[in-house]
């Protein structure tokens, strides 16, 4: 199996809330940009969170070019149900769903993996598709993905029959094949988002449902290679960053990351640490 | 009369540990002090003397006057559904898959089953003060609309937009030809997925009258509460704040101030005099007196936009394993407002 990224067809990005995952999932999907991928990338879940790293305005569900090979959209469920409708009945005259959308939707709301499978499905459907070499999605957060991941079989165990089901089993090998999907889990080295990765992983090693995630840890310490420690406010700058890189490496011993992204120290828009990211994550290409 | 105080914010800014600091800080100001967590860091939870899983209160054993609450993060608006049900439909619901799935995955559910719970302590008038760490499910402000959103689904609404008409009994349903929403929900659901929802929604119905009163009585808690938001100043989590200050003022209260953890001294801005320093050191300062700068420059934005109290939290890399260190964490903080948050006799 290759661990080049830029070859797989879908990169779901994940992570505890605030650990940079937006900033990850802007960086990916300029990064297979500069490589002449033709890419899409889905925001998911913290709108404007894609946006603001790559210096846009609101994305709509209509996919938009930011730069050229680079598409964003935001997923909004209900467009993405009268979407799946109109392709499903065949119907003329959206319009006509009105109620038909609304019932769903009242639906999604008692039924969760209604909900899930109409947000999942549409990125899947996208991957399909012959106009994006690679989609990039920036997923809902780490305490949240388990029920998208697994939204297709949630669908197959409640309806017995019809249409949605059929599509559930392709949709589940897609997320599944690992030469096509690749799970990117952010996380930084501290103790809660640590831990919430680890139990993550493990959920995921055990349902088998998308192939073994890469950790991406973010906002890592340099070491500090000197020994001794100059008086003043620079020895309390070293003491704190040697104390908090200490505590750092206990951290990415519990859990080693795949790829270390340094700290970004002082002003930086969310343009310039999209390109950071991008620089750095051409380490899994 | 019990004073509530909810510190609220995103995910991981240390939320809990300030929660816990304010509670041992007013344990020793004379308060009998209740702090109710969800999920704490394990350190925390031990320091807090209550690793074991008790969703009671539990005094401390070494600090008198403090008490502690773990709330269970898989409780969820079921057990206060059931609780308003009458026996039949209790047990219909019970059985009901979509009550199950509903109330594990419902966004605010977590969130309510948390509301509740730390209303029963407020009114339970056992103690001065009690300290609420909201859970962070929805970015924190789940908890402050739980309430509206739990009586939303229960109220009916869902119902008759699922059914696209006014309120149904369950004769609707054999009428299912003459109704085109459900033809072609059957189509890509299946015969009877609609049906079973609507089912549920109307059992769940039935329930509405005492949802809504208890929910108003949790909104009241809310409005007469103190609230600290807390954040860092790293990008996700001070949008969440700013959420906290554009929406509470109509859902629960203004908050009282914003807290800014992991705060870098004002002294490291701009330190220049380095020469004397090696090359890998001067970068060192370089870098940690533009983060300095950095951090400043969002307080004093997030200050001047929002009206808002600003107080700081400095960064210690020191783990928060005993009582006096959460105490001290408060020791070096500046600018809570400790005289709008504790009850007037014991502030100071």
């Amino acid at each position: 199996m290759s661990t080049n990224i830029l070859e797989k067809r879908l990169v779901i990005v994940s992570g505890k809330g605030g650990v940079g995952k937006s900033a990850v999932a802007a960086g990916m999907a300029l990064l297979a940009q500069r490589h002449g991928l033709r890419v899409l990338a889905v925001e998911m879940a913290s709108p404007g969170g894609v946006a603001t790293h790559l210096s846009s305005g609101p994305l709509d569900f209509e996919p938009r070019e930011l730069r050229p090979g680079l598409h964003a959209m935001r997923m909004v469920r209900s467009e993405a149900l009268l979407e799946y409708l109109a392709l499903q009945l065949k119907l003329p005259g959206m319009g006509r769903f009105g109620a038909v959308a609304r019932a769903f939707d009242a639906l999604a709301t008692a039924a969760p993996a209604v909900r899930e499978i109409i947000t999942i499905g549409k990125v899947l459907w996208e991957v399909r598709e012959d106009r994006w070499d690679m989609v990039v999605a920036d997923a809902p957060p780490t305490g949240q993905i388990g029920s998208y991941v697994r939204a297709p079989i949630s669908i197959a165990e409640l309806v017995p029959t019809g249409r949605i089901r059929g599509q559930s089993a392709w949709m589940g090998e897609t997320l599944g094949d690992p030469a096509t999907t690749e799970l990117l889990l952010v996380t930084l080295p501290e103790e809660l988002p640590t831990t919430e990765t680890v139990e993550t992983m493990s959920w995921l090693a055990k349902e088998q449902l998308v192939p073994a995630p890469r950790i991406i840890a973010n906002r890592v310490l340099p070491p500090i290679k000197e020994k001794a420690s100059p008086p003043g406010v620079p020895g309390e700058m070293v003491q704190l960053h040697r104390s908090l890189w200490k505590e750092q490496q206990t951290w990415l011993e519990k859990l080693p990351a795949d790829l270390q992204i340094p700290f970004l120290f002082g002003l930086f828009t969310p343009g310039e640490v999209a390109a950071r990211m991008s620089d750095e994550l051409e380490a899994l290409t | 009369m019990t004073r509530t105080l909810l510190v609220t914010g995103a995910g991981g800014v240390g939320k809990t540990t300030i929660a816990a600091a304010c509670g041992v800080v007013a344990a020793r100001a004379g308060l009998r002090t209740l702090v109710v967590t969800v999920d704490p860091a394990r350190r925390l939870a031990s320091a807090l003397g209550i690793a074991s899983l008790a969703d009671e209160p539990l005094p401390h054993e070494e600090e008198p006057g403090l008490w502690a609450a773990m709330l269970d993060s898989s409780a969820s608006w079921r057990a206060v559904a059931m609780r308003h049900a009458d026996p039949d439909v209790a047990g219909r619901l019970a059985s009901n898959e979509f009550f199950r799935a509903a109330s594990e995955h419902f966004p605010a559910s977590q969130s309510y089953a948390a509301a509740d719970q730390a209303v029963t302590y407020v009114q339970a008038r056992a103690w001065d003060l009690v300290i609420v760490d909201t859970p962070p499910s929805g970015g924190g402000i789940d908890f402050f609309s739980a309430p509206a959103q739990m009586a939303d689904l229960v109220g009916g609404r869902l119902l008759r937009w699922l059914t696209g008409g006014p309120l149904p009994g369950r004769r609707f349903f054999y009428n299912r030809a003459a109704r085109p929403v459900l033809r072609i929900a059957d189509s890509i659901l299946g015969s009877d997925l609609l049906e079973r929802v609507s089912e549920f929604l109307l059992d769940l119905r039935t329930t509405y009258d005492g949802v809504a009163r208890r929910g108003r009585e949790i909104e009241g808690v809310l409005r007469d509460s103190s609230i600290l938001v807390v954040t860092t100043t790293d990008p996700a989590p001070v949008s969440e704040a700013v959420r906290f200050y554009r929406e509470l003022p109509g859902l629960a209260s203004t908050p009282t101030a914003v807290i800014f953890n992991r705060a870098l001294p004002d002294r490291w801005v701009a330190f220049e005099d380095h020469d004397s320093l090696s090359p890998q050191i001067q970068h060192i300062v370089e870098s940690w007196s533009a983060e300095t700068l950095r951090q400043r420059d969002v307080r004093e934005e997030f200050s001047a936009r929002y009206g808002a109290k600003v107080a700081t939290i400095p960064w210690s890399s020191k783990p928060l394993t005993k009582l006096d260190g959460l105490a001290g964490l408060i020791e070096v903080s500046e600018g809570i407002p400790w005289e709008e948050i504790l009850p007037t006799d014991a502030a100071g």
